[in-house]
């Protein structure tokens, strides 16, 4: 345990240094440069983020304002900003110019000083490798797309004809499509390209253009900020002539995304893919990760607190109070009787509409532990029944009162009974955590989920993901044995 | 504390209990005096069982009073909730109850067992309790099981811890609700020679018993009962030497000569 407490805590170690500015790292050239402060968010790859291996700044958009700055002899400094703050601060002056695929628009363009362009997207239709049905809008009538629910594509798609399925990411949509659930998805070609090149995938294919609608990516500086926004100007065009962002787009993109029509992509051999065995070698630290600080303190947490509920729940069901009986009887009716995950949701999803709005993981407690009080409470007052009527008239007879009899002679003895059902309350809750997963939990399986996005090692990852959980359910039998063992010493077989 | 001497330990009156529709007790009167034994016969179902329980308070009676020594409790006055449950745990705190199927606590070694009212309930010191139920176990016999689990005893010997476990809490009378009735013919002996100690030193007790020759030797008074009356009362001498109601008569043969 203590090794595991000491990874956990380099570990963030390591997230806090990553979140350090890295200014000093991209500080080059002579001191008597011009500092030139860039908002980027590095946190949006490929564009700005991280690298895994060496934490190191990069990206597309990084590299393009590297090269842009090699020309403009400026010095940078990189401000990680979130992208909600990031116009603020450069209007605040805490940074000179955003490097973050900013759209052009009409209404940023009377407001900022707005670079050439340097990055060009559009809609693609994808479709899978030589499906030759599928080559405009047109042939999405009638036709099932995979789409993020809340994107403009999704809207797209369904005004060409499409049934939309709603997904989560371009991965899980192309997954679909790669084993013929869906027929296509509509989605912006550069989020396509990033795919493409990072997975290597030879099973999907742009078959065109969705429609006319394109977008441009610039540079952002302050409007008052003439000077460096000429001196950038001139660095994109001398960049685009001599073949530099060219060059950088293929190494992320596998096409030249800095023209208005880069072409398709060349896909010999995807940007780092990874084996089988190092995508699942890469993961299984984050799902460990994902187990230590989250499923199981949610599982160990959602239990006590289930448990100690389902105690009152159990004895207001077998109290001779009529209406606190039947409160007891139609809080586990409704718990049985309505789904999880439904209950996650309102939780989740309901209960800040009137006002009550908890974190990811508090929410997840709460629906965990009412629906384990739910379903323990049967267990508990069915325990407790089963203890003679001699040890209740016993108990009152040498002078015990209601809560000494229950604590010290009646459930010890119930608890006998009780542990191998509750123990299987338990084994279920572990698994049921993984639905934490649609409540914006990080936890184990949403981890695999993550990897499993990115890198199309559905199967790998998510048998590693078993694995993990089927250890720990093992381990768990174990100790409900032992725990049987010591409940039952005093009756003789 | 009252003048007990010129009032008896135990004292019946107009006790009354039905469940549902079935009247188990039909007025039930009758006194005990400090030191004696008394044993209840009858049938089943003539309420001997209600009778012992009620004195306990395992059983709530309809009507009437009961009184141990100086608490008295009038049932059909009775408050309810609360203040009614103090009442009735007062007159319980009065008597220490032997149960038919001992009723040990069988996660509880025997000490464990016996010093569990004193300590938790009475609230008494730890050490103090321990000796004295030392001393109670070796009263019984047991003074080398203290740290065995019930299970690990025979039936016999668990009927001699319950009664340990009854004396511990130093009650004004002792309970006994058919004592040996679950015990295998051969540990019998043992559990009657034991409440026959406890009778000769001045324990007043209350018996439930089918032992009619134990009844003989260890009742100062025996009442019959049957159908939830008290037929007829007086010493052991009387009812089961000479009864006079033809209902006792019958019970008794058919006790001691069956078939």
């Amino acid at each position: 345990m203590g090794h595991v407490l000491r990874r956990v805590v380099g570990l963030l170690v390591l997230v806090m240094v990553m979140f350090v500015p890295v200014g000093a790292a991209a500080a080059q050239g002579a001191e008597q440069q011009p500092v030139v402060r860039v908002g980027t968010e590095g946190t949006y790859p490929p564009f700005s983020f991280h690298d895994p291996s060496t934490q190191e700044l990069t990206g597309y958009d990084i590299e393009v304002i590297k090269a842009i700055a090699a020309k403009a002899g400026w010095r940078l400094e990189f401000v990680e900003t979130q992208w909600d703050a990031i116009f603020p601060a450069l209007d605040a002056s805490r940074i000179d110019v955003i490097a973050n695929q900013v759209s052009d628009n009409e209404e940023r363009k009377a407001k900022y000083g707005l670079s050439t362009t340097y990055t060009y997207s559009h809609g693609v239709i994808v479709r899978r490798k030589g499906d030759d049905r599928i080559k405009t809008l047109a042939d999405l009538r009638g036709k099932t797309t995979a789409q993020s629910a809340t994107s403009n594509w999704a809207k797209v798609a369904k005004d060409a004809g499409a049934n939309v399925e709603a997904v989560e990411g371009f991965a899980q949509a192309a997954a679909l499509l790669q084993q013929g659930r869906v027929d296509a998805i509509v989605n912006d070609n550069i989020a396509v390209l990033d795919y493409l090149a990072s997975t290597g995938s030879q099973d999907v294919e742009i078959a065109g253009a969705a429609g006319n609608e394109s977008s441009e990516q610039v540079l952002a500086f302050r409007k008052s900020d003439q000077t460096r926004l000429d001196q950038a100007d001139q660095a994109i065009a001398a960049l685009k002539a001599d073949g530099t962002l060219n060059g950088i787009s293929q190494k992320y993109f596998k096409a030249n995304v800095s023209v208005p029509d880069g072409g398709s992509a060349d896909l010999s051999g995807g940007r780092g893919h990874r084996s089988t065995w190092e995508v699942v070698g890469n993961t299984a630290w984050p799902m460990f990760i994902g187990l230590v600080k989250v499923t199981i303190p949610l599982t160990a947490l959602s239990f006590a607190i289930g448990l100690v509920l389902a105690l009152f729940v159990a004895l207001a069901r077998i109290s001779s109070y009529k209406v606190l009986a039947g409160l007891a009887r139609a809080f586990i009716s409704i718990i049985r009787g309505t789904p999880l995950l439904l209950q996650l949701f309102i939780v989740f999803y309901g209960l800040p509409q009137i006002g009550l709005k908890f974190d990811p993981f508090t929410a997840a407690v709460i629906a965990f532990s009412l629906n384990v009080a739910g379903y323990a409470a049967e267990v508990v007052r069915s325990a407790i029944l089963a203890v003679p009527r001699g040890q209740f008239e016993a108990a009152a007879t040498v002078g015990l009162d209601y809560s000494q009899t229950l604590r010290r002679i009646i459930l010890p003895q119930a608890a006998r009974t009780a542990v191998p059902p509750l123990s299987n309350t338990l084994i279920s809750l572990l698994k049921d955590t993984s639905l934490g997963s649609v409540v914006l939990l990080t936890e184990l399986f949403r981890e695999s989920q993550l990897a499993a996005a990115e890198s199309n090692e559905f199967l790998a990852l998510y048998s590693f993901a078993g694995l993990y959980y089927w250890v720990i359910c093992v381990g768990l039998s174990a100790a409900q044995k032992r725990l049987e063992n010591r409940l039952s010493r005093y009756v003789i077989a | 504390m009252t003048d007990t001497t010129e009032q008896a330990r135990i004292r019946v009156h107009g006790l009354e209990k039905a469940f549902g529709d079935h009247k188990v007790l039909r007025g039930i009167d009758f006194e005990s005096a400090r030191g004696t034994s008394t044993v209840l016969l009858g049938p089943s179902g003539s309420g001997k069982t209600t009778v012992l329980r009620s004195l306990n308070v395992l059983e709530t009676p309809d009507r009437g009073v009961i009184g141990i020594d100086d608490v008295e409790v009038d049932f059909s006055r009775l408050p309810p909730g609360k203040a009614g449950r103090k009442q009735s745990g007062r007159l319980r705190a009065q008597s220490g109850m032997v149960f038919q199927s001992h009723n040990l606590f069988p996660h509880r070694t025997v000490l464990e067992n016996i010093i569990e009212g004193p300590v938790i309930a009475q609230k008494r010191e730890y050490d103090e309790a321990v000796a004295d139920a030392e001393a109670l176990l070796d009263q019984v016999g047991l003074g080398d099981r203290a740290n065995a689990y019930p299970s690990q005893l025979s039936g016999g010997q668990q009927q001699r811890v319950g009664i340990a476990r009854a004396l511990a809490l130093k009650p004004r009378v002792v309970l006994f609700d058919e004592p040996t009735s679950a015990l295998d013919p051969e540990l019998v002996g043992e559990v009657l020679a034991v409440i026959k100690d406890l009778a000769a030193e001045g324990w007043t007790t209350v018996i439930v018993t089918h032992e009619i020759r134990f009844a003989e030797q260890v009742a100062d008074q025996v009442l019959f009962l049957d159908s939830g009356v008290i037929v007829e009362q007086g010493t052991s001498a009387q009812v089961i030497g000479d009864p006079r109601e033809e209902r006792t008569r019958r019970f008794l043969k058919r006790i001691l000569d069956p078939g």
